[in-house]
């Protein structure tokens, strides 16, 4: 089945550029979210099932997939709007379908992918992906990000290959020729535990650009605060999911040895690191998109600390993971309408979005509450699972100093969209400048909704599919 | 005959160190993969045919070949002749690289391990860390892309050093991925240099808050 989709995905890409024709985007894009769907149903009815030789449906694969099933259709559905908007010409926006969909079909690969260097190919075609979807306007700054993202990537995924290639060393030694993550956990009792460290720093580096956390989030960032909105949705939600993925399945060949405690360790380091670097660069921000970008790290440092903490940990990071990447995509979704308002991304030219769009600036009053975890939100739920876990475990300093940043992040976020949604109306502004569409809302709205309802009440089949998903670690 | 062709790929890594010339650059990498099929050939046991043609298409074809002749279209594209920005002297860098090689030498004695094969070990984690060395006393695009390029070359070394086992389907992706990024890297940096009419990196630095 898998191998059909690419082939599928390849052919309606590379004839949305060749024919560069807008009715024939439209139709291929809603065919390729379609499929998407598809496979997920596919995959689903087929759960812990190999296909197309290296790849297999685990349940973390699945999870993930319909999370970035769901967030397909809203995001073609914006990118339509944002392209209406601003890119006009159909060669770009021919460009932009064809790269969309490739990044789409190579997240899902990655979701699925069963060996170890097929997991690293797919997550270096991301970097491909992003690096056009960044580029698109072709001002100066996107050309900035851009280069940095592609070069900054290109190197962390060679250093992840390194780690890839000394994981092989140590499988070879204890056993097992095959380079399956399957094959690979149930030998890693027997693996040496130097190399295994070693190989497991290297992965980390390498895929923190994916999961934008300390070392290589640098770049990351730059590119989430110039890349188009609903691609940004996808960037710092499901790209981010992809960065766990290769993570979490290192972190779970590493937790079968006598090296997980130094693993554990490793992640609460980084995640720490993480949402510190993220909460002092936030007090730095102008712009309300890498004010997202460092709220993606803080939110990534978060899950970092919940694999630390393990047990009911294990659960919550791959729950965060979920609830952040609809509350985020939400968030990108409804910063497209206010971008487009306001003709900026900048916080100084913001204001008075209560009056000027009150349905609008009731989703982003949502969302704030969402992205910063208070309730209703369901990212409530998974942090205060983390830290009940840190502190059941004693790791007190750990979790005060991790909420104290918490804390400062949440006061800046607070000022910037209060500041959209309070402050006066900018005098460059007029009402006759834009068109407010309802409907836009819809969607982030829904997503917020969805997030707090997984959180809150979530069903029977979801927990099951997330208790399945960390199986392999416990 | 192994040895030599690890001696001298050693030196190709003092050479870099050594040269401005953005030419000389591509010829030692172009020279690089030579030294790689080398390596690979004189390594290879009994071997099928398609596995030796692969590697003579990773190696001659696409290392020796068609990147060099890509990266040279991309260096007159740019006028570059000669790159002046690094701020370490050379003598430092030759004294840097000589310290990794031996460094390299005695990490390699240390993580000593059954598995792993160390006369290509040393020289591959030595390109490595040489490469990344190389990317952060450059300020020019265009060396970064060499330094990337000798990261990979080291990696390359690497997968033979442990023995790699991953199927040759994956293979060929990891090669299709590796080529692919290049040249985007290079059309990229043709960009830049349009646009900014420079390809230094301190240009780029307009994106903070």
């Amino acid at each position: 089945m898998l191998e059909y989709y690419f082939l599928l995905a390849l052919a309606i890409s590379g004839l949305m550029i060749l024919f560069k024709n807008r009715t024939f985007n439209q139709v291929a894009c809603t065919l390729f979210a379609l499929l998407q769907i598809g496979v997920v149903v596919f995959a689903y009815l087929h759960a812990k099932e190999t296909d197309a030789l290296y790849f297999k449906y685990d349940m973390l694969g699945i999870l993930l997939t319909a999370v970035l099933s769901i967030l397909t259709p809203i995001t073609f559905y914006h990118s339509y709007l944002y392209l209406q908007r601003y890119s006009p010409e159909i060669g770009r926006q021919s460009i932009y379908w064809a790269a969309l969909v490739i990044l789409i079909t190579a997240m899902t690969g990655a979701y699925f992918a069963e060996n170890v260097a097929l997991l690293w190919v797919c997550i270096e075609v991301t970097t491909l992906c992003v690096t056009v979807l960044v580029f698109h306007d072709r001002s100066k700054t996107s050309l900035e990000a851009s280069w940095k993202y592609l070069f900054i990537s290109s190197v962390g995924v060679a250093i992840a290959f390194m780690g890839i290639l000394f994981l092989t060393a140590v499988s070879v030694e204890s056993g097992p020729k095959s380079l399956n993550f399957t094959d690979l956990i149930a030998n890693a009792h027997t693996m040496n535990a130097t190399w295994i460290k070693i190989a497991f720093i290297l992965v980390l580096t390498g895929f923190s650009i994916k999961l934008s956390i300390f070392p290589l989030f640098a770049a990351a960032i730059d590119a989430k605060t110039v890349a188009p909105s609903p691609a940004n949705a996808l960037l710092s939600s499901a790209l981010v999911s992809v960065g766990f993925v290769g993570i979490f399945r290192f972190y779970a060949i590493i937790a079968h040895t006598d090296a997980d405690l130094w693993a554990r360790n490793v992640l609460m380091i980084t995640g720490l690191i993480s949402i510190f670097l993220a909460a002092v660069q936030l007090f730095r921000v102008k712009r309300f998109t890498r004010m997202y970008a460092l709220s993606t790290m803080e939110h990534a440092g978060i899950i970092c600390l919940a694999l630390f903490a393990g047990g009911i940990g294990y659960y919550a990071a791959v729950l965060h993971v979920v609830l952040h990447s609809f509350v985020k995509a939400g968030l990108f979704y409804q910063l497209g309408q206010s971008n487009y308002i306001y003709k900026s991304i900048w916080i100084k030219d913001s204001g008075a979005y209560f009056k000027i769009n009150p349905l609008g600036a009731l989703v982003v009053m949502l969302g704030f509450f969402s992205i910063v975890a208070i309730p209703p939100s369901g990212l409530f739920v998974t942090e205060f699972l983390i830290f009940k876990t840190l502190f059941l475990q004693k790791h007190y300093l750990i979790s005060i100093v991790a909420l104290i940043l918490l804390t400062a992040i949440l006061f800046q976020i607070a000022r910037f969209l209060f500041h959209l949604l309070f402050e006066k109306n900018p005098e460059q502004l007029h009402d006759t400048d834009f068109n407010i569409n309802k409907a836009e809302n819809i969607a982030p709205f829904l997503l917020f909704v969805l997030a707090a309802y997984l959180g809150y009440s979530p069903p029977g089949f979801f927990v099951n599919m997330i208790n399945s998903a960390i199986a392999i670690i416990q | 005959m192994t040895y030599f062709f690890i001696i001298i790929y050693s030196i190709t890594l003092v050479y870099f160190a050594l040269s401005e010339r953005v030419k000389k650059f591509i010829v030692l990498l172009a020279i690089q993969g030579v030294l790689l099929f080398g390596i690979v050939f004189f390594n290879l046991g009994q071997v099928a045919l398609g596995e030796f043609l692969f590697v003579l298409v990773e190696t001659i074809v696409v290392k020796s070949v068609v990147i060099p002749i890509f990266l040279n279209k991309v260096r007159r594209n740019n006028g570059l002749k000669r790159v002046h920005e690094t701020e370490i002297p050379v003598f430092y860098s030759i004294i840097v690289v000589t310290v990794m090689l031996m460094g390299s030498f005695f990490v390699s004695n240390y993580l000593h391990n059954e598995q792993i094969h160390t006369k290509f070990f040393t020289v591959a984690i030595a390109s490595v860390f040489f490469g990344i060395y190389f990317i952060i006393i450059h300020k020019n695009v265009f060396s970064h892309l060499v330094g990337y390029l000798i990261i990979e070359n080291g990696i390359f070394l690497l997968s033979l050093a442990v023995g790699s086992e991953i199927p040759m389907l994956v293979n060929f992706a990891v090669l299709l991925d590796v080529l692919m990024g290049v040249l985007v890297i290079g059309i990229f940096m043709n960009r830049v240099s349009d646009r900014f009419q420079s390809t230094s990196i301190d240009e780029l630095a307009k994106l903070k808050d």
